[in-house]
């Protein structure tokens, strides 16, 4: 039986197995951030030190990313507590190339946290120096600037913010 | 010993039949294998300056290739007009090259509606710029010519 088991591991892994190679490692310092921001300005990562940060790279252009800011929404929305003790952030690091469809998004799906781009689309800087080879894809910065999570999505993400809040009361 | 390798084969054979038959069930995608180019014989073609045959056209949300013409992504309908309108002082025999390049195949939503476009029209030699991934894994990250 447990030959069965391996056989099927095997079948099931060739259709799954396009996993992400990371060049980012969890404890490692987030690499800068340094984005014009929605609005003026530039945001970076470095001024939100001392909070945990979800920093999610998505584009309107990506199905699967759109599809997920609701459920960035919802947790937004669920951890708004933490969010206004200025214990937790969401940056969303956008890849568009278009600011209008990348702002039609953001209004569509009611976005209110942070959101930054250059609009270089898949040349931006921080494509290659968070090494995202797929979107949707995200890292969870804590307030040291240090990789604690990479690419959590779900219930998962919502499990380890959730953990990481417990632990610290 | 034997009837439990037999049947663990006539397992692996269900599981393989489903498999194709799955894959099979798909809907027909509207080009041919022979139709997928490999981005490098493009970028061997373009960095050789080969490329006077060649209408490389973007469908996705930027232009990166060199010499490439930006169309738009193709999934928003003023884009597909906009193709329509440019391809129609194109010659029905030009080799005509697509590219998107912002997710893999399956979740890209601008390929199928422009080359069934090309189809429609009756262009021959069309194909597609074959990029698993996306381009910046599979055309910047390799060094190929970008615009910049």
């Amino acid at each position: 039986m447990r030959s069965l088991f391996s056989i099927l591991s095997i079948v099931l892994s060739v259709h799954t197995g396009n996993a992400q190679h990371h060049t980012l490692a969890i404890g490692q310092t987030a690499p800068v951030i340094s984005l014009p921001s929605l609005k003026d300005g530039i945001i970076t990562l470095s001024s939100l030190k001392g909070k945990l940060v979800l920093v999610d790279f998505w584009a309107s252009w990506c199905a699967p990313c759109v599809k997920e800011q609701p459920v960035l929404k919802s947790l937004y929305e669920k951890f708004g507590d933490q969010v206004d003790a200025g214990k937790l952030e969401i940056l969303g690091v956008s890849l568009d190339r278009s600011r209008e469809n990348w702002l039609k998004a953001i209004n569509k799906y009611q976005i209110t946290w942070l959101q930054a781009s250059d609009l270089k689309y898949w040349n931006s800087p921080v494509a290659k120096a968070y090494g995202i080879s797929e979107l949707p894809y995200n890292v969870i910065v804590n307030g040291e600037g240090k990789v604690v999570a990479i690419n959590l999505h779900g219930k998962e993400l919502e499990a380890f913010i959730d953990n990481y809040f417990r632990s610290k009361k | 010993m034997k009837t439990k390798i037999n049947y663990l084969l006539l397992l692996t054979v269900i599981v393989l039949i489903n498999v194709s038959l799955l894959s099979a069930q798909q809907k027909p995608e509207p080009w041919r294998t022979d139709q997928l180019m490999a981005t490098s014989a493009l970028a061997a073609k373009i960095e050789s300056n080969q490329t006077a045959d060649l209408l490389i056209l973007s469908i996705g949300p930027d232009a990166i290739i060199k010499g490439s013409v930006a169309i738009g992504p193709t999934q928003e309908a003023a884009n597909l007009a906009k193709l329509k309108n440019y391809l129609k002082q194109v010659p029905k025999d030009k080799k005509v090259v697509l590219y998107c390049g912002c997710c893999p195949f399956d979740k890209c939503p601008n390929i199928r509606p422009a080359f069934s476009t090309l189809n429609k029209m009756g262009f021959k030699n069309a194909e597609l710029l074959n990029i698993p991934k996306n381009i910046k894994v599979d055309w910047i990250d390799k060094g190929y010519p970008t615009k910049d």
